[in-house]
């Protein structure tokens, strides 16, 4: 006895010393895991038919976007590859895998990776403490996701998502949207319990709970890869640019079909959080009688204005931003300015308001000290060119330009109207000094510069935002700068005093999407600066461009049934969209906005 | 011996004071009543948001909808005989308790006892018990709600301290497993999709906070030998109301007339 005491008391102080301590509350998670469809296999299945919103708590703006979807538009080029967005990839049909991921030399968990096959790709959840990124940083189909135990469940919380969709008949998330989610494990089961909040399209958090079974024989990685190289033309006879869309007042040939089928409601079938609680049946049974009626009073989201605030840009806050290859970008003080850096020196496309030209220098410096070598500008604006002459007498063209300080670098429609400023009263470009005015300036369509060893184009694009518009595009770095032809926080500053037209916007916004070229799973690969809001690619791109052309289609189809401008504004053709880029009062309104359209698309000018 | 022995106390005791320190923030249930080891408060006023399955649950399915229900064959054959004139008489079949926590409703939860707790619906006014303590006698009568057999989850540790020497206690968990047996044979939906009187109903209760509000997430399994080709999981979640001004009950004998 004595002798085997002694024997075990230096095991027992050895694993005692070895227990782990960190482990509390943490369920192990990790493992092949299969999907279950006993729960809303009408919606997971082949059966979803566009106008089935049955159970989604819709905002009036959700179900008008879900009414005007198309199927035919995921057959466009820039949305073949896109994968199911991580709203709906643990809903979707498909297994997952769980995998851990630890930090060797401590053995502590940092992450799981969720994969699976209709996640689309690998989609990263961060358990180590970090911050989720900044505002301005790009989004992904997949979000920026960041977890932490609460009892024995895990909690995910998801940002910087893509616009996607609930499910797979036009029922979107906004970009605007968060998630969080509840990883729940029971033995082997294991519930996965999303929150969706979006202030856009939904009226209330959208639940759902999905249930995963061990799968220990299973493999969940069979999603292969969906790039450029692997989309074909679906659509034949079709003019570059087309987006399939319903107007007002059509609906999918689907809808009717479903709802006679399975006799549900209209107003029922359009969604909406009323619906989901049990005293909607006192309801149903009123509707059962008229069960084509479905009216609502409900105004756009967030009573026409965007639902999140932007990013501030009056110099409160200046922050810098690593776009991709040699470019930054620097926000916050005015219009976003992108910096190329290298050991020639700088490049900035635009400059700012100029009213905090020296928090724009600071950013500049904490990149490099280098001096600036160009300016280049996107268009005449006060809020991205005030800035230049304070910015270009900081820097040194080397030779370039005939003057000291940087060269300024514009289309000379910029110049143009520049000086034309000078004799008008009524235009913020009048108080730009001409110390601001391009140094250099270009009348055709191209202009090309070469600095640290990169090739940069500025490509002329008329008659868009305003006649003087450039798209900058770094061709090494892979990054194109949209100027006010884009701008993700608003809808886009038509100025038509300039000569800028709705039509030659959207032609721009056409143009630059032929430039991008994404990686797989269509994010990333082209990065965008675009004139306000976060770093982008093509895919935001693509929904911009949506949205311009299912609005200027409303709006000519609202001139041809003979509206007037404040017709067609009351019928706010943009009704959907105001959540993400309207505004009821400022510089720049939902109504200044439909009016350029109208007056373009009119010929009203 | 004694010096070893006093060395062998220390150890272990330092060796538990692992599990000692999940007591102390898990809360793990021994050492009292139910109710008052309870590690998760389930008691309140709940409302079903019926975001999933609306089609069948909000409305009344068709005749053979049983999209999802991994019926055998004998199940479809019973679910297709299934006549909605029925429903006059069978009114209380879509309410025991292996579909009573899908049916759009509010449940409102309590302490019978002790050892007890309560699920009451009002939707068709059914009245759940859920027994922490085993039945006295052998339970022989089959009714709608069967009978409940709950406790607070331990999560058992396997392998580890001391290489099986000092096996490590169990953790307490943050749910409630509930098994129902001896049940009256019903439908799991309203349209005649059946389940036996062999069924037997495993779930989980689990609470969950979403910024400002609190949810009951009811985590449920049913086998059937007669008419369930494999478990039918569902997880059916219910938002917390302040109280119950809302509660609307009615019997399931009308709600199934209507």
């Amino acid at each position: 006895m004595r002798h085997s005491l002694r024997a075990v008391a230096p095991i027992v102080l050895l694993t005692a010393l070895a227990a782990p301590r960190a482990a509390y509350a943490q369920i192990d998670l990790s493992g092949e895991w299969g999907t279950t469809f006993f729960e809303d296999i009408l919606h997971r299945g082949a059966t979803l038919v566009p106008g089935d919103n049955t159970g989604v708590p819709l905002s009036e703006a959700g179900r008008r976007k879900a009414e005007s979807w198309d199927e035919a538009v995921v057959a466009t080029h820039e949305r073949q590859c896109i994968p199911h967005p991580v709203t709906y990839a643990v809903r979707g049909p498909g297994n997952i895998r769980m995998v851990k991921i630890v930090d060797e030399p401590t053995g502590r968990l940092v992450a799981y990776s969720l994969q699976g096959s209709y996640v689309g790709h690998y989609r990263t959840i961060w358990l180590d403490g970090r911050p989720h990124p900044s505002e301005l940083a790009p989004h992904s189909y997949t979000g920026f996701s960041t977890g932490g135990w609460v009892r024995n469940t895990l909690v995910v919380k998801t940002t910087h998502m893509k616009m996607g969709y609930l499910d797979r008949n036009g029922m979107a998330s906004s970009e605007l949207a968060t998630m969080t989610e509840h990883f729940i494990r029971h033995g082997d089961r294991l519930t996965v319990v999303t929150f969706i909040h979006d202030p856009v399209f939904l009226s209330e958090p959208f639940i759902r709970s999905t249930d995963f079974v061990l799968n220990s024989s299973g493999n969940a990685g069979a999603w292969g890869s969906c790039g450029p190289d692997q989309i074909v033309d679906e659509l034949v006879d079709r003019a570059a640019g087309y987006v399939p869309h319903h107007l007002p007042g059509t609906v999918d040939p689907g809808r009717e079909q479903f709802l006679s089928s399975r006799r549900v409601p209209l107003e029922a079938a359009r969604g909406g959080a009323a619906t989901t609680y049990p005293e909607y049946a006192a309801r149903l049974s009123e509707l059962a009688g008229a069960p084509g009626r479905a009216t609502s009073t409900e105004g756009p989201a967030c009573g026409g204005n965007r639902c999140v605030a932007p990013p501030p840009n009056d110099g409160s806050s200046v922050k810098v931003t690593k776009v991709q290859g040699r470019v930054f970008m620097i926000s916050g003080a005015g219009g976003n300015i992108a910096a190329q850096i290298g050991d020639d020196g700088v490049v900035l496309v635009n400059a700012g308001t100029g009213k905090v030209t020296d928090k724009v220098l600071a950013a500049v410096r904490e990149l490099t000290d280098k001096p600036i070598r160009f300016v280049l500008d996107t268009a005449a604006d006060a809020e991205n060119i005030g800035g230049n002459e304070s910015l270009a007498k900081a820097g040194a063209s080397g030779g370039r330009g005939q003057v000291a300080g940087a060269a300024i670098i514009a289309h000379e429609s910029v110049l143009r109207a520049l000086s034309a400023a000078k004799n008008s009263k009524n235009t913020a470009l009048a108080s730009v000094s001409p110390g601001s005015w391009p140094t250099i300036t270009f009348a055709g369509e191209l202009k090309d510069v070469q600095t640290n060893g990169e090739a940069i184009q500025m490509l002329h694009q008329p008659a868009a935002h305003g006649a003087g518009d450039s798209i900058v595009f770094f061709r090494g770095s892979d990054v194109v700068v949209t100027g006010n032809i884009v701008d993700l926080t608003r809808y886009p500053l038509i100025d038509t005093a300039q000569g800028g037209t709705f039509t030659g916007l959207l032609a721009a916004v056409n143009r630059i999407i032929d430039i991008t070229v994404p990686h797989d799973w269509q994010e990333g690969g082209t990065l965008v600066v675009p004139a306000q809001g976060h770093v982008g690619d093509e895919s935001d791109l693509v929904e911009y461009r949506d949205m311009l052309t299912i609005v200027g289609d409303r709006i000519q189809d609202l001139i041809k049934k003979g509206m007037t401008l404040e017709q067609v504004q009351a019928a706010r053709p943009t009704f959907e969209y105001d959540g993400l880029y309207g505004a009821t009062s400022g510089p720049w309104t939902t109504a200044m906005f439909v009016e350029a359209a109208y007056r373009d698309l009119s010929g009203r000018r | 011996m004694k010096r070893f022995a006093g060395v062998l106390v220390c150890l272990l005791a330092a060796s538990g004071g692992v599990a000692i320190g999940q007591r102390g923030r898990g809360a793990a249930p021994v050492g009292g009543p139910p109710k008052a080891v309870a590690p998760i408060d389930l008691t309140g006023n709940w409302v079903s948001v019926v975001s999933e399955d609306w089609l069948q649950r909000m409305l009344m399915p068709p005749r053979g909808d049983y999209a999802g229900v991994p019926l055998t064959l004998e199940g479809r054959r019973v679910a297709n005989l299934w006549e909605p004139a029925s429903l006059a008489t069978d009114g209380c079949k879509p309410y025991g308790a292996p579909a009573v926590m899908r049916i759009p409703g509010r449940l409102r939860i309590s302490w019978e006892n002790d050892t007890t707790l309560k699920i009451e619906t009002d939707a068709g006014q059914q009245t759940r018990l859920l027994h922490f303590d085993p039945p006295k006698t052998p339970v022989t009568e089959r009714t709608w709600q069967g009978y409940s057999q709950a406790a607070w989850e331990q999560l058992i540790q396997r392998g580890g301290q001391g290489g099986g020497l000092v096996p490590p206690p169990p953790r307490a968990g943050a749910a409630l497993k509930v098994t129902t047996t001896k049940l009256r044979a019903g439908y799991l939906r309203k349209n005649g999709v059946p389940y036996s009187e062999d069924a037997v109903l495993t779930e989980y209760f689990d609470r969950l906070s979403e910024e400002d509000t609190e949810w009951l997430l009811v985590e449920t399994s049913v086998s059937d030998p007669k008419y369930l080709a494999q478990e039918f999981l569902t997880s059916t979640h219910f938002r917390k109301e302040p109280d119950n001004s809302k509660w609307m009950p009615s019997p399931c004998e009308t709600r199934g007339k209507k």
